[in-house]
């Protein structure tokens, strides 16, 4: 049977081209794993919920005698299957995971200066991939269509709306008209959230390895040592593909279990749609700029070339699309002329490590204020807006000079001529 | 950054550990709130337990990967000696395997036939089946694997 194969697909050369690629060794790249087997059980679980899902706000009637949208019901009858439940609350649970992985693993690339020469182009496919993971994960949000989803969207909606020249345009792009209310609107996150994005996400998944394996990793700073000038690792058949599945299978296993003992989005609980308003808050990775809008006074508002330009567009997108533009432009400006093989140590660049710190600092504060009306509520000094901006300012600057400080005490100059 | 390490995976369960406990005591400071405990999670605790999961997952596969592997490699072939310990273990997992997998289906035929879904038992022998499949590839990969490290040349022709 080999044989015959060898003989019509010369398996023999695919074996020594691409199955003895040597892959380095080390526990940080595991953060990217994780990101692509939460990306893998997210589509695994998705075609379950998809096959059992009505995207539609239809009123239909539950055995119970409640009339509720489609939507919603659809969600109930999946928590009743047999292991549904537990299915749908992995398919959450895996949606956040896949974001905080991502984040963090951005983060190890940032402190190992992994993002330069000749990196620059890959580094700016995670970035777009960071981003359309949210956008995806935003897109699903509202599907189950309970109270808490549908209000916790309708925050984005406003934020999307508030855009000048082109947030109506876009808006209707992604939410087919009025959010909540329009009949389109369902349908219209449906088809993003199950096919456009997820075909997006591959895409650049792709892209992103088929890069690496061009570029190679950054390898751990003992493989110079070891080896120099080459890549040093254990090939990708048998050694890596073996290692590929005891870690996947041990993602399934640890979430899993997670999975059904914390149930992630009960809408049960949260009941269909009402009039009333419950006080939500968006999910977590959105907290940072609600807060953000929570603390931006109200009187911040001008008019620019017949657009209004309001907090609500500076909380939720002047800012981040500022930082964005940061971390696009952050491999152009801390650059090196020789192509960077080998991981980076944080101690050895005391800017950039305490900059990502500081930057680490200032979305936990901004996330902080998200908390401002239940402070306010308790009666806690936390409630004022002229304590959350110091916390929000002053935090990441501290702990900018701490660090620099820290660095520099126990680990010395930097070697001179290094960028950061 | 330097080699691969237990240090840092170890350091990472126990952050991990914590951001579970902070989680823990949000809801318990929530319940105080409420005067009776929710039943769904905060932001906040979806938040903290998301990063607390990616640390565990991290800190474990981190270890794994430490002795899988080793802290460093070094080029050269390395044949595994037979040994009877790992296969009584082998057995022993794929026994545990075929008990979990048949009282699982045991659990969807119960769910199915009386509408009650408990969740967290299905959630729990569903996980511990992957984790035993884990262990399993876990340890042919450590005591009956062949151990290969190699080098490579910095310019390949894949994929282009």
């Amino acid at each position: 049977m080999y044989r015959w194969l060898d003989e019509r697909l010369d398996l023999k050369g695919l074996y020594h081209k691409v199955l003895r690629k040597a892959f380095p060794v080390h526990h940080s790249f595991f953060l990217g794993e994780i990101t692509l087997f939460a990306f893998i059980v997210l589509v695994l679980t998705g075609i379950f919920l998809t096959l059992n899902f009505e995207p539609s706000i239809r009123e239909v009637k539950l055995p119970d005698g409640r009339t509720v949208p489609a939507a919603y019901a659809s969600v109930l009858y999946i928590d009743s299957l047999p292991f549904g439940a537990v299915i749908r609350s992995l398919h959450h649970w895996s949606a956040n995971v896949m974001i905080a992985a991502a984040f963090l693993h951005m983060l190890r690339i940032l402190l190992s200066g992994a993002y330069k020469k000749p990196r620059e182009l890959n580094y700016l496919v995670g970035l777009a991939l960071l981003g359309l993971a949210v956008v995806t994960a935003f897109t699903g949000y509202a599907l189950p269509y309970d109270n808490y989803a549908v209000t916790a969207t309708r925050i984005g909606y406003g934020i999307a709306n508030s855009i000048p020249w082109v947030g109506t345009t876009l808006a209707q792009v992604m939410f087919g008209g009025e959010f909540p209310g329009s009949e389109k609107s369902i349908p219209r996150l449906f088809s993003l959230h199950v096919l456009w994005l997820p075909l997006g996400l591959m895409a650049l998944i792709g892209l992103h390895l088929a890069i690496m394996i061009k570029q190679k990793h950054t390898q751990p700073r003992y493989a110079e040592r070891v080896a120099p000038g080459k890549i040093l690792g254990v090939p990708m058949y048998p050694q890596q593909m073996v290692m590929m599945v005891i870690l996947f299978a041990l993602y399934v296993g640890i979430m899993t279990i997670i999975a059904g003992a914390f149930l992630a989005h009960p809408v049960e609980a949260f009941g269909p749609p009402t009039p009333q308003t419950p006080q939500v808050k968006p999910d977590w990775y959105f907290l940072w700029l609600y807060g953000l809008l929570q603390i931006i006074p109200s009187s911040w508002e001008f008019r620019l070339f017949g657009a209004t330009i309001g907090p609500e567009f500076i909380g939720g997108v002047v800012v981040p699309g500022v930082l964005g533009l940061v971390a696009v432009l952050l491999p152009f400006v801390d650059t090196r002329k020789d192509k960077m093989r080998y991981m980076e140590l944080p101690s050895e660049h005391p800017v950039r490590t305490s900059v990502v710190l500081a930057l680490l600092v200032f979305f936990l504060m901004a996330s902080l204020a998200g908390y401002k009306i239940d402070f306010q509520q308790q009666g806690s000094i936390l409630g004022e807006n002229a304590v959350l901006w110091t916390l929000v300012l002053g935090g990441p600057l501290l702990t900018f000079l701490v660090s620099y400080v820290l660095m520099r005490v126990f680990y010395g100059k930097a070697r001179e001529g290094e960028a950061l | 950054m330097y080699r691969n390490d237990p240090i840092l995976p170890t350091f990472a369960l126990i952050l991990a550990a914590g951001l579970f406990y902070a989680a823990y005591l949000d809801g318990q400071h929530i319940a105080r709130l409420l005067g009776h405990v929710p039943e769904k999670l905060s932001v906040g605790q979806i938040g903290l337990m998301a990063f607390g999961a990616v640390l565990l997952l991290y800190g474990l596969m981190g270890l794994v990967s430490y002795w899988l592997e080793g802290m460093e490699l070094r080029p050269g072939r390395h044949f595994p000696t037979p040994s009877t310990a790992p296969v009584a273990a082998g057995v022993i997992l794929v026994l545990l395997l075929t008990a979990l997998s048949g009282f699982f289906v045991r659990l969807l035929v119960y769910a199915a036939q009386t509408g009650h879904n408990p969740t967290w038992l299905q959630g729990l022998i569903f996980g511990s089946i992957s984790l035993v499949v884990a262990a399993l590839f876990g340890i042919y990969r450590r005591f009956f694997g062949r151990e290969e490290v190699i080098t490579e040349e910095e310019k390949s022709e894949f994929p282009w």
